[in-house]
């Protein structure tokens, strides 16, 4: 019945992600290409952090591997190569895999907190050699290519790109999914939960790590080599820490035990990194934030919280539910607009255009604009608003926390709970 | 040859030739507006809009004021690549970026393959500050404006005015940091010794701004003899470097490409006195007019990449002066050929554009850092001082070969 | 000789230095197993709050607050952040602080924006300590120097002559143990991380009057001293004064070395056929000197991962 219903979930999806670019501006159709490589690098970092219980700090190195590998190819193609240009994340993937596969050799060979630290050394050794290798890398610039007409296809519009994208990350979701029900997906899964066990049962949980390792980085190359084609370019910043990083935030945010988790991340902080960054210089602080808050409260992510819901759709009363829920979200809405308030007059009263407004104004503080208002430093009203939205929206969190925990505890919880950190047992630390 | 055949059929295949723009004519900043590099991102745009703001202020073009869209490459060429296609969707005419050669050779790139793919619908890509010699050698296209200075043009108003002062010596030591940049003034300074009368002692290239302590390469310009350093260090390599031979106690004079950075005299206090930096402007060099209404503005003096910044849109604005497309679309192309043809009159002197390859030129100033200047640099009593102001035939370089523009028809 | 005396010379203090920013890491982690990726980010706050007050209150007023400052903001991190995900392993620990460093970052350039701050040692500080070869060798070095070799001793006394040592050992082997003997884990956990923060805050002031304080400055050391930890030995403050030493030596020799393995191959009178191979094989040592510590980091995770002194392999 669930997967039923799943199944016209997803295909809903993919009509809608078949249908509707052609009717949207160029910037959404560019957002949507985004989306799916973050998604697609998402769902492969998480193969290997989530499922098998690895955390890696440097899944940067392969993703950019699979980028220059495809670019390379590309390259070769405009010398007339007749390579056909849809198939040319295969590139990426080959790329990936092969040094998924020697990277991930010696990577396994620990675990916990050393291993994510073999991930790092890995990945930075990649970011600060592949500047000087010229020849490979094409140094500080990088190297470029563009994409050639194929059967008549120009590949020159957005659409035709996004379409190519569209294709081979549904094909390597599809292949991913069904991984996870293959006896080696279970072993995977294995692995996480109790890899003493595993040996003991005559696998080699080593040489399994690898194979994990290398299929995780084969479709990061596939992403890789996907931005490749979309951007025509790469160069060694793809290596860089900022690139692994934003893959960790965006799979536990959206949220790792689940399989769906990741990509739902992938496409929130891509969309939020769409409409914010260029509205606010203080996106990235904001960005910060919301990952600080969804691992303190939300440790399984927005992904798990979704999931947990959906579980007890039968069960739960909703109508019950829904007023404390209503006014969570209010006070939620309250603290946000408050921070962001702050935030900004903070950006703003310490910035340099208004540091010389203070130097002109010669003693004096100026007002400035905001928001479409006109604010002082001095007036009491300027930070009685902040103050009044937290202290409401606080209250209104603490009171109704409570309401919802001891609704959800009459209720019961539900068979598995979501809140459960599967790489617990994984990153006691200590290189076994 | 193949790439070219290859191009011109995606060209001749390209199917959107919508001619139809919008109105207003519009200016897409693709800038380091976040992450390592903001500080010299937020400069350009600032001193973008400050020009613009002008323009609009005497009317505007087209009979609409000019947009001005800022958008955050995030300090990379990925960042950049996808901002770029944003402002394909937004309509974007002219793109501008300056904090990084290797983000503008990303996007003279990509604005390449636009204009081949979108006949009729071009764009222009105005380089305020990626002085990479690629960009207007192999790279080098007619869309492409470089409104700013290269390694040879610096090196070498370096090498006459600190020779004229007597600061030269014959001993120069080359640092300079390990990218195309960093590669060109090292080579830059190489062809200048035997006109310069100095030999390069010694010539190090080391990695971008991730040096903690330059201590160890002093310590190698010690033994090397030098009495001069040549670098085109920025931001914290050159800090760094310049700290460390202060502390050090080694007597060398800097020959430098940034030191008017916001943020360096003040780190690098009494050590920066004396030395030298080449650069496309110095507010003690031209008329005081253009500083004063600079300040006026923004409440500042114009520093480090803002007056080249302001040039380029200046002469931009002159190119406009002429085109009237009488409120209906704006044809890029038409702009393109009447910017070639402007002379712009800076504080300092002409700045042209070389029609071969698109790099502008233009006087190099020379100046020194002194006590008590005339404009104090971060709000020390210490500033620069203009010692000789190189005209633009004499910077100017020949064309490189590998430069072969294609125009348009 | 020069130039090895000088390198030396340079070596031991820039090691200093990373030893200080580390110390307080490998403190955290050996304590608590928490691999604290906004350590760097505690000692870029550290510079900024001693900049902060000492363009008010002086040089030396600034020194003292940046460390307390620090140490407060680690322990309100320790008590109300981290002990709310220890519950869901030291994965989540690591993406939270993980987090806080991005955080920290942002707020910072909030408040004080992208540019370096002018953030300067006292004229008086500013002398030359001795000369050797004509080169000045400036005090400031000696103090960074100084005050890391005094918290080595003091750290290396407390947590082994002192009877508040013990108990923190305690806590690290057996946390049950010394609980039931009736000391308060919890506390020691959270005086634990606000120390070590408060380390890297009191780096932070000392090494941001040298080097330009600026918002970068945590990201730029950030990576090293997760070298320096690893290769010293998760835990092992010896180790980690051995490793920062060896780097701060490597990175100073490396300057002045013009290796390559073609230069090496020459030897054998293979030069030309590296020259010609080009790629990894011609470039120089100098110019990759930031990549040979990631390689020695690599290299000790995978044959000793314990590092050069640390206990557990």
């Amino acid at each position: 019945m669930a997967s039923m219903r799943n199944l016209i979930l997803m295909a809903a999806v993919l009509a809608v992600l078949l249908i509707v670019p052609p009717f949207l501006g160029l910037g959404w159709q560019n957002a949507l290409v985004n989306i799916l490589i973050a998604s697609l690098f998402a769902l492969a970092f998480n193969l290997l952090s989530g499922q098998a219980g690895l955390l890696s700090f440097g899944h940067a190195a392969y993703f950019g591997m699979g980028a220059f590998a495809t670019l390379h190819l590309m390259l070769a193609v405009e010398d007339g190569l007749g390579f056909p240009t849809p198939l040319l994340p295969l590139a990426g993937a080959l790329a990936g895999l092969v040094v998924g596969l020697v990277a991930g050799y010696f990577s396994t060979m620990r675990s916990g907190v050393y291993f994510a630290l073999v991930t790092l050394a890995f990945a930075e050794l990649f970011h600060s050699l592949t500047p000087h290798l010229q020849g490979l890398f094409g140094g500080e610039s990088g190297i470029s290519s563009m994409r050639m007409p194929w059967q008549g296809i120009i590949f020159g519009s957005v659409l035709e790109v996004y379409y190519l994208t569209l294709g081979w990350v549904m094909l390597s979701i599809l292949v991913l999914w069904a991984y996870t029900r293959t006896p080696f997906g279970r072993l995977t899964l294995a692995i996480r939960d109790n890899e003493q066990r595993v040996r003991f049962l005559g696998y080699n949980a080593h040489t399994a790590k690898m194979v994990i390792f290398a299929i995780s980085a084969m479709f990061t190359g596939v992403a890789g080599a996907l931005q490749a084609i979309s951007n025509e370019t790469a160069n060694y910043a793809l290596f860089g820490s900022q690139i692994s990083a934003q893959v960790v935030l965006q799979t536990f945010v959206g949220g790792a035990t689940i399989f769906f988790g990741p990509v739902v991340g992938a496409v929130s902080f891509t969309l939020f990194a769409y409409l914010v960054s260029d509205l606010t210089r203080s996106w990235l602080f904001y960005q910060g934030l919301i990952f600080v808050l969804v691992m303190l409260y939300a440790p399984a992510g927005i992904g798990g919280v979704v999931q947990h819901h959906m579980r007890s759709l039968r069960r739960a009363d909703w109508t019950g539910l829904a007023k404390p829920y209503a006014l969570a979200a209010l006070g939620a809405l309250l603290v946000g607009s408050a921070v962001i308030y702050l935030t900004e007059t903070v950006a703003v009263l310490f910035g340099e255009e208004y540091s010389v407004n203070l130097r002109n104004a010669a003693g004096a503080y100026p007002g400035y604009h905001l928001f479409g208002l006109s604010w002082s430093p001095v007036s009491p009203l300027t930070w009685l608003v902040p103050l009044v939205l937290a202290g409401v929206g606080a209250v209104l969190l603490f009171k109704v926390r409570g309401t919802i925990a001891a609704k959800w505890e009459a209720m019961g919880r539900p068979e598995t709970e979501s809140t459960k950190a599967p790489d617990a047992a994984k990153l006691k630390g200590g290189a076994a | 040859m193949n790439k070219f055949a290859a191009l011109a059929a995606v060209s001749t295949l390209a199917f959107c030739a919508n001619a139809a723009q919008a109105d207003p004519l519009k200016i897409g900043i693709i800038e380091s507006l976040s992450g390592a590099q903001t500080s010299s991102g937020r400069l350009y745009a600032t001193a973008v809009q400050y020009s613009v703001d002008k323009i609009n202020a005497a009317g505007g073009f087209n009979g609409e004021d000019i947009q001005v869209v800022e958008y955050d490459n995030a300090g990379g060429a990925t960042g950049a690549a996808d901002k770029f296609k944003q402002a394909v969707a937004d309509g974007v005419d002219i793109v501008i970026q300056g904090a990084s050669s290797a983000i503008g050779g990303q996007i003279t790139e990509d604005v390449r393959k636009h204009n081949l793919r979108n006949p009729g619908n071009e764009m222009i890509f105005i380089n305020v500050g990626g002085e990479a010699m690629e960009l207007t050698g192999d790279k080098c296209q007619f869309y492409h404006f470089r409104y700013t200075t290269t390694a040879p043009m610096r090196v070498n108003a370096l090498v006459s005015a600190m020779k004229e002062a007597g600061d030269l010596g014959t001993k120069v030591f080359s640092i300079n940091q390990n990218y195309s940049w960093g590669q060109d003034m090292q080579s830059a300074i190489e062809s200048a010794a035997q006109d310069g009368g100095f030999e390069v002692v010694d010539a190090v290239l080391h990695d971008v701004n991730k040096i903690q302590d330059f201590a160890p390469f002093v310590a190698r310009i010690k033994s090397s003899g030098a009495t001069t350093v040549m670098t085109g260090n920025w931001s914290n390599d050159l800090l760094l470097l310049m700290k460390a031979t202060g502390d050090a106690g080694l007597d060398v004079t800097f020959g430098t490409a940034y030191l008017d950075q916001p943020g360096n005299i003040a780190n690098a206090g009494e050590t920066a006195l004396g030395h030298y930096i080449a650069n496309n402007y110095d507010n003690t060099a031209g008329d005081a007019s253009f500083a004063e209404d600079y300040k006026a503005v923004t409440g500042q003096n114009p520093i480090f990449v803002e007056p080249q910044t302001i040039f380029a849109i200046g002469a931009l604005g002159q190119a406009l002066e002429g085109l009237d497309f009488g409120g209906g679309a704006v044809d890029v192309t038409k702009i393109a050929l009447a910017l070639e043809d402007v002379t712009y009159e800076s504080p300092v002197g002409p700045i042209t554009v070389r029609k071969e390859d698109h790099q502008t030129i233009r006087p190099v100033v020379v100046s020194k850092v002194v006590k008590d200047a005339k404009y104090p640099a971060d709000d020390t009593s210490m500033g620069f001082q203009s010692v000789g102001v190189v005209s633009g035939e004499d910077a100017i370089y020949p064309v490189q070969d590998s430069c072969q523009m294609k125009r348009p028809n | 000789m020069e130039f090895a005396i000088i390198s030396t010379l340079n070596g031991v203090t820039y090691g200093l230095l990373l030893f200080m920013v580390s110390a307080g890491l490998t403190l955290i982690f050996g304590m608590m197993g928490v691999l604290n990726f906004a350590h760097a980010s505690f000692y870029m706050l550290g510079a900024y709050v001693a900049y902060a007050v000492s363009s008010i209150f002086g040089f030396w007023a600034g020194l003292i607050v940046a460390p307390i400052v620090v140490g407060l903001t680690g322990m309100v991190v320790e008590r109300y952040l981290l002990r709310r995900v220890h519950a869901h392993g030291h994965a989540h620990e690591l993406l939270l602080t993980f987090g806080l460093a991005m955080i920290i970052e942002e707020m910072i350039k909030l408040f004080f924006g992208d540019f370096p701050v002018n953030y300067q040692m006292p004229d008086y500080l500013r002398f030359s300590a001795f000369s050797v070869y004509g080169t000045d060798y400036p005090f400031f070095r000696l103090f960074i120097g100084a005050t890391a070799v005094v918290m080595f001793a003091l750290l290396w006394g407390l947590l082994t002559r002192t009877r508040t040592g013990i108990v923190v050992r305690a806590a690290e082997r057996l946390p049950s143990m010394a609980e039931a003997l009736g000391h308060n884990i919890p506390i020691v956990f959270m005086c634990v991380f606000g120390a070590g923060a408060a380390l890297a805050g009191l780096a932070g002031a000392v090494a941001g009057a040298f080097y330009p304080t600026n918002p970068n400055m945590g990201l730029e050391l950030g990576v090293i001293v997760f070298v320096v930890v690893v290769v010293g030995g998760l835990g092992s403050l010896k180790g980690s004064l051995l490793a920062s030493l060896i780097i701060g030596l490597f990175s100073s020799f490396a300057v002045g070395l013009d290796w390559s393995v073609a230069s090496i191959l020459d030897l054998v009178g293979l030069g030309g056929w590296a020259h010609s191979i080009g790629g990894l094989l011609t470039l120089e040592l100098s110019s990759v000197s930031a990549t040979i510590p990631f390689a020695l980091m690599l290299i000790v995770l995978l044959v000793r991962p314990a590092g050069l002194m640390g206990e557990r392999n």
